[in-house]
């Protein structure tokens, strides 16, 4: 498999002086192209700051990642922006669907951000990933009208639009039901499985982290353990 | 143009807020197109009444009691392209006496179809009819009504060199002015001359009208050093009046710049309601990889669809409102200026865009983290 991401020595400090926090401490670890996993952690622990900083979405203390080799600290607003259009597709715990527009809309919006006309071979994807979703039928529906399962699932729609070689997903079950959470991990295989799609997921839940084919578990901003899942990858 | 997409798509989301700060910016370009029409034809109209029947300017020779010759009227004309008219014409006093009472009139004599460019008599006659031969005379209606004249009557008057004159009246008139209209008697060129002992080329002044009433000073100052002639203009014998029309062409400034003001206030703080209210849609879309130019055009572009819809609205307002004077039973009509007009439109676009700086900018410096964060 071909290397990814890799974070190097990414530390996180909140404030200066006596009310600095160290949110993250010398974080190391790479992922390699169609991983499945997942990060665990108490609440507090450091996993959201850390996805927030592989996702680019904001700049560590310390630390480079790198993507596919490029660096991504010396890079620009604009740079980085564009490198999370190309590469990255995030899910979060709420949908932040958008309201103003329709799910097809909302399913297509990342093309448009990068600028590409909604051809017909990114219609077929659009209808295909529709599909996968379970969401067919409701192209033309306002994003609020659907039911919060539906949101998340245009959500995730939204995050594969790009085809992007990573998703990070922060909680993205946190506020569905038992049945709608298997529903996306489930989905999420299927994605990983079909597209070769690299998944990392963090979860403060230790059952859907045993779903992963690898645990990355942060305690108090520190990685403390990095371990294949023995049980997935028997059934493997 | 996604941004354009989002920005009216944010607007539509929201018709209500949309449609009132498209009403309130109406409201302030209507009352701008209304008051700038209504000032600027009301100076029009007021300047038009005062000077556009009179001569801007007046050549003299520059001693006294001097005559000037019939081609300084060419010369004038030649030297300045905006003279639209110079007659020549001889000005002479004269006494009317009827009872124990006097009265001294301003003779001006020329040929009818020079006086009829300066003051416009033939739209002027009230009664009788436009003309003048020999021995007749043109009175105001003041000077007819004050005496009780009328066309046909014949009245004497006594004249510089001391004989009298009967002139018979042809037609009265109505310089919209009660001094002029009881004062001022038009005559026959060649009773004038005769009257002033003046030969056939021989006149007291020429008397110019300019197509830019408002250049008339610095006009004369070129025909008199010129032509070496006195020039006196009109706007020199009303300084009251130029300061009036100033004042009020400030204050109605002040009023349209106040206006633009509130206006620009309304949208500004629209634009910044509507940029806390999408902080999280801008987010997300920031994270999804929307530059911060991109994110910050969204709200230029709102700006611009909220000023041109209200601008374009306060447009068609502002002509309702001048049609609506139209209807009043005032003795005054606005004529809408399309060049002020469209000034007033792209003031009103303009205003609208500058007006979404500051959430332009709080938008473009947003992190997606911060909504990401904060859910």
């Amino acid at each position: 498999m071909a290397e990814l991401l890799v974070a190097e020595h990414l530390e996180k400090i909140y404030g200066e002086g006596d009310i600095a926090t160290r949110a993250l401490k010398d974080v190391s670890f790479t992922l390699q192209q169609g991983e499945f996993a997942s990060i665990v952690g108490q609440s507090g622990s450091g996993k959201s700051t850390l996805l927030n900083l592989l996702g680019l979405l904001d700049t560590p203390s310390s630390g480079n990642v790198r993507y596919e080799g490029r660096d991504t600290a010396s890079l620009g607003r604009q740079s980085l922006a564009a490198l999370r259009n190309e590469l990255i597709g995030f899910v979060f715990q709420f949908h932040y669907l958008l309201p103003e527009f329709s799910v097809w809309e909302n399913l297509t919006m990342p093309a448009a951000i990068a600028g590409r006309a909604i051809d017909t071979a990114e219609k077929d994807r659009a209808l295909k990933t529709l599909a996968l979703l379970g969401l067919e039928g409701l192209e033309d529906k306002n994003a609020n009208a659907l039911s919060g399962g539906q949101k998340q699932r245009v959500a995730i729609g939204r995050a594969l639009m790009n085809r992007p070689k990573l998703i990070l997903a922060d909680e993205p079950t946190g506020n569905l039901d038992t049945a709608n959470t298997e529903a996306v991990y489930k989905l999420f295989r299927e994605i990983s499985a079909e597209y070769g799609t690299t998944f990392l997921v963090v979860t403060h839940d230790r059952r859907i982290a045993q779903q992963t084919d690898r645990i990355l578990e942060v305690l108090d901003g520190e990685l403390v353990q990095d371990v294949r899942n023995e049980y997935v990858a028997a059934k493997e | 143009m996604l941004s354009l997409t989002i920005a009216a798509r944010f607007l539509k989301k929201s018709p209500g807020q949309s449609a009132l700060i498209i009403g309130g910016i109406a409201v302030g370009i209507a009352t701008q197109v209304f008051v700038g029409s209504l000032i600027t034809s009301l100076q029009a109209d007021l300047v038009d009444t005062t000077v556009g029947s009179s001569a801007h300017i007046t050549l003299e020779a520059t001693a006294d009691g001097a005559t000037v010759d019939k081609s300084l009227a060419t010369d004038a004309t030649a030297a300045e392209p905006l003279i639209s008219t110079a007659v020549p014409v001889r000005t002479l006093s004269g006494i009317f006496t009827q009872g124990s009472e006097s009265v001294p009139l301003s003779l001006t004599g020329a040929d009818f179809e020079g006086l009829d460019t300066i003051y416009k008599l033939s739209d002027r006659i009230t009664s009788g009819s436009p003309g003048l031969d020999s021995d007749e005379a043109l009175v105001g209606i003041a000077f007819a009504e004050r005496y009780n004249v009328s066309p046909g009557d014949t009245v004497a008057l006594l004249l510089p060199d001391g004989t009298s004159g009967d002139l018979k009246i042809r037609g009265l008139f109505d310089l919209g002015a009660a001094a002029a209209n009881e004062r001022i008697v038009f005559v026959d060129e060649a009773f004038a001359a005769e009257a002033l002992d003046l030969a056939d080329d021989e006149y007291t002044a020429i008397q110019i009208q300019l197509t830019d009433v408002f250049a008339s000073t610095d006009v004369a100052d070129r025909l008199a050093t010129g032509l070496d002639v006195s020039a006196t203009d009109w706007q020199s014998q009303n300084a009251e009046l130029l300061s009036g029309l100033q004042a009020q062409s400030a204050s109605s400034a002040m009023i349209q710049v106040f206006v633009l003001v509130a206006v620009a206030l309304g949208i500004a703080s629209t634009l910044a309601i509507s940029a806390v209210q999408k902080t999280r849609q801008i987010g997300i879309l920031k994270a999804m990889g929307m530059g911060d130019g991109a994110a910050g055009r969204i709200f230029l572009w709102q700006a611009a669809l909220l000023g041109s819809g209200g601008t374009l609205g306060g447009i068609v307002l502002g002509y309702a409102l001048i049609w609506g004077f139209s209807l009043a039973p005032v003795p005054f009509s606005i004529t809408p200026e399309p060049v002020f007009i469209a000034i007033s439109g792209a003031i009103g676009i303009s205003v609208a865009l500058a007006s979404s700086i500051i959430p332009i900018r709080k938008t473009s410096r947003l992190d997606p983290i911060e909504v990401i964060q904060n859910g």
